[in-house]
């Protein structure tokens, strides 16, 4: 098997994507850090930096929580979908 | 107002053990799942270790969807030129005792375990969020669903390790990136007969196969390979911080060790069915560790209850057991109307009793150990170029083992480095 | 007033793309391994219409579903979103069925019933998007049929339906009973209250029909009164190709857009 892109890797999960977003972050305080772990942390590269901006996604968000813990900023404010949204694991 | 002896909230397998064991008890639960379906958020390595399901019923063993049974276990040491394994396997004809261990995907076993807790008489309610708990006069009354309070004598939070309830309720910390690892998994098809193939297995036979060293460049965690019955579950498992100190996408670390030519000639060809992750709460659980409250209690990955000492990283035997702990707590305390703090203390002595907290104690030291980074790379490249060596004939006399370990050990580790890892790799175990 | 809705448990329409499988010999959808079925989404808002009304002027509100043994979860789904009453018709006879038959036995099964004012049928299913079960049923009931509304109200016991049409919507008043088909355009259903689901999961059984219970027996319907039939089930070649029309500006990049457009025979 050849490298898997992951927007390939998500594509083949199965997703009831909500319009309303269950990931937000504070652009100001983003701006200002140093590290951005949250593009370390996030499994899914939901996370990403675009000209010194990080920019971010959460529906291939695959629930685990990282980014939660992982931003020492107070920035990310991550909670669960609403229910019957999200990912769903036909596998696990 | 309907009133539930228990609101249990997660129907993982600790908040499906402990439904189950309370409706088979003739008592009023209530088991509530975020999930269109119980396993829908779920996922795992992995393999069920131990007698705990088979401790429920004995019907259970057979009626699981179990993938395979673990028949061998090998533990791999990777390093960028070559793998050195160790190797364990059952001598039985076919390896159906629960203690090999049962290959399992959550998805399915989760959501056929649900059933079972709702067939028994539990009300199992999927697609519903619980956002908080539901107080009166200081003390936990129920649970919160979108506008909605559901009462409850006792409420248990089976709802794993970004629990929301073991905090609101005051017995948890938020969790830190130190104390927790990040797991990957890809769930690769292949067809049955190639698997058997590949692997050496037939009938209900699998392989748990870990892997130390180059897989994870080094951070704290490993590699895993399941044999499935048409797939094979492969990831990987870093601690957080170590991702986040180390710049490091735990994604990237697993198509690396995709890319190993060990793993790479066992996938290939595979499709690519699932990807996933979860974290795991590997910072264990202390004597100190308090799992109930006043008509409260805490279950599985909830509380903690994982133990990750490298050897080992079992949490569903431990969530199956606590739930089950739990439930034997609850009935208890409805017999004599008391869910107050002391009476629910009992789950905790039960834990206590059992393997669950035994084991934490056992393993204690471990965690320490596991700290120590020459375990992920020195040691593992050491391993493998030390045994390549000794095996390799080049038309040179032959160095003793001695004299090739001491070449191998220049410039990496000192004698009295090892010497000391060793002793307290030994004193841990 | 008492309401009935017509709903269909259909394969998930989320299904990811590359697990979407078919089995062209049978001209069949193979089902996709682990993904739970859901409530056919146009049903779930014929569900909502018929609860809009019930809470403007009280209403009893049963939904009713024609299937094989596993589709109990989307009448518990209809109860959870706040509907009385569920009835599963249900028969290993009634596994694969057409437009035709499952009209057919709606029809016998409504009729046990006996007492209804109004019969609410999604605008189609969206699995095969045909839509001509409630056609077919309200054919069969002989009653008076409306299609594609946007709005149901009641005004002194006669219905008043806003029917979605090209240009924008004609209004027809329609006496009891009636049958409705409910467009898309009535928006986003609700989706059950942690309660309803707990209320659902707890609630009685859910009566199940035999087709000895309504008297069908499926070697009585004429096979070919059947009026439509599956000559070819395919997955369409989704193969995309982008391409960038250039220009110095905005004007000139639409102009040239336009004339591709053209000689492509698009516009």
């Amino acid at each position: 098997m050849s490298v898997t892109k992951m927007q390939d890797k998500l594509a083949v999960n199965k997703y009831d994507i909500d319009n309303d977003v269950h990931i937000l972050i504070d652009e100001d305080i983003c701006s200002r850090c140093e590290h951005h772990r949250c593009i370390y942390a996030c499994p899914a590269d939901c996370y990403t930096l675009e000209n010194e901006h990080i920019t971010y996604s959460y529906e291939g968000c695959l629930e685990c929580g990282s980014c939660r813990i992982a931003c020492d900023k107070g920035s990310v404010k991550w909670i669960l979908p609403r229910p019957g949204f999200g990912v769903c694991f036909v596998y696990g | 107002m309907v009133e539930f002896d228990a609101i249990i909230v997660g129907a993982g397998p600790a908040g499906c053990a402990c439904a189950y064991t309370l409706a088979k008890q003739q008592l009023k639960v209530l088991l509530i799942e975020r999930g269109k379906f119980a396993g829908s958020k779920n996922m795992w390595g992995g393999a069920l270790y131990g007698p705990v399901l088979g401790d429920l019923s004995p019907e259970f063993l057979k009626e699981a969807p179990i993938e395979r049974y673990v028949k061998r276990r090998i533990l791999s040491l990777l390093s960028e030129e070559s793998y050195f394994s160790l190797e364990s396997a059952v001598n039985n004809e076919s390896p159906d005792v629960p203690q090999d261990g049962a290959i399992i995907l959550r998805a399915k076993f989760d959501r056929w375990f649900a059933e079972k807790a709702r067939k028994a008489g539990a009300i199992l309610a999927n697609g519903v969020q619980v956002e908080d708990l539901l107080w009166k006069d200081g003390s936990i009354v129920g649970v919160k669903v979108g506008k909605d309070e559901i009462h409850g004598s006792v409420v248990v939070a089976c709802d794993g390790v970004n629990s929301i309830l073991a905090q609101k309720a005051g017995l948890k910390a938020e969790l830190n990136p130190v104390g927790v690892k990040q797991g990957v998994k890809e769930v690769i098809k292949l067809p049955l007969e190639t698997i058997e193939q590949r692997f050496n297995i037939q009938g209900n036979e699998g392989i748990a196969w870990e892997f130390l060293g180059k897989c994870t460049r080094g951070l704290p965690g490993g590699g895993f390979i399941y044999t499935n019955k048409d797939s094979l579950s492969v990831g990987v498992v870093v601690q957080l911080n170590a991702l986040l100190e180390n710049k490091v996408k735990a994604n990237d670390l697993l198509e690396d060790f995709k890319r190993q030519p060990v793993v790479a000639r066992l996938i290939d060809g595979g499709t690519l069915v699932e990807y996933s992750s979860h974290l795991i709460p590997t910072y264990g659980v202390s004597s100190t560790s308090r799992l109930f409250s006043d008509r409260f209690l805490i279950t599985g990955d909830a509380a903690g209850l994982v133990l990750g000492t490298g050897l080992i990283l079992e949490g569903a035997n431990f969530a199956i057991a606590s739930g089950i702990a739990a439930a034997k707590a609850i009935v208890r305390a409805k017999e004599t109307g008391d869910f107050s703090a002391k009476a629910l203390s009992h789950y905790q002595r039960l834990l206590e009793d059992n393997f669950v907290l035994k084991d934490f104690k056992t393993f204690k030291k471990m965690t320490h150990v596991l700290e120590n980074p020459r375990l992920y790379s020195t040691y593992p490249d050491l391993v493998c170029s030390l045994w390549h060596k000794i095996h390799t004939n080049d038309g040179n006399p032959r160095k003793s083992v001695r004299q090739l370990l001491k070449e191998e050990l220049k410039g990496r580790v000192s004698w009295w480095q090892l010497a000391r890892d060793l002793i307290h790799m030994g004193g841990s175990l | 007033m008492n309401i009935i809705v017509c709903i269909k448990q259909i394969m998930d329409p989320e299904i990811p793309t590359g697990k979407f499988k078919i089995d062209p010999e049978a001209n069949r959808v193979i089902p996709s391994e682990g993904i739970p079925p859901v409530i056919n989404p146009f049903d779930a808002q014929a569900i909502e219409v018929a609860l809009r009304l019930k809470e403007a002027n009280g209403a009893n509100v049963t939904a009713i579903t024609v299937g094989g043994q596993d589709v109990e979860d989307v009448v518990r789904y209809a109860i959870s979103m706040g509907v009385d009453e569920g009835i599963l018709v249900s028969d290993e006879a009634f596994k694969a069925l057409n437009s035709f038959v499952t009209a057919f036995i709606l029809s016998r099964a409504i009729s046990r019933i006996g007492q209804y004012d109004l019969i609410l049928c999604g605008r189609q299913a969206a699995d095969r998007d045909a839509g001509h079960v409630g056609l077919m049923l309200g054919e069969m009931l002989n009653l008076p049929i409306i299609t594609m509304a946007k709005a149901v109200t009641l005004s002194s016991d006669k219905f008043r339906v806003e029917h979605v049409i090209t240009e924008g919507y004609q209004v027809y008043e329609v006496g009891m009973p009636a049958l409705i088909t409910i467009s898309d355009e009535i928006g986003p259903p609700r989706r059950p209250s942690g309660w309803g689901v707990i209320a659902a999961a707890m609630g009685k059984e859910i009566p199940t029909w035999s087709a000895q219970d309504i008297g069908v027996n499926l070697s009585d319907v004429d096979i070919k009164s059947v009026r439509s039939e599956t000559i070819r089930l395919f997955i369409p070649d989704s193969r995309r190709k982008g391409e960038v029309i250039q220009g110095n500006n905005v004007a000139e990049a639409s102009a040239n857009l336009m004339a591709r457009l053209r000689a492509d025979g698009i516009i």
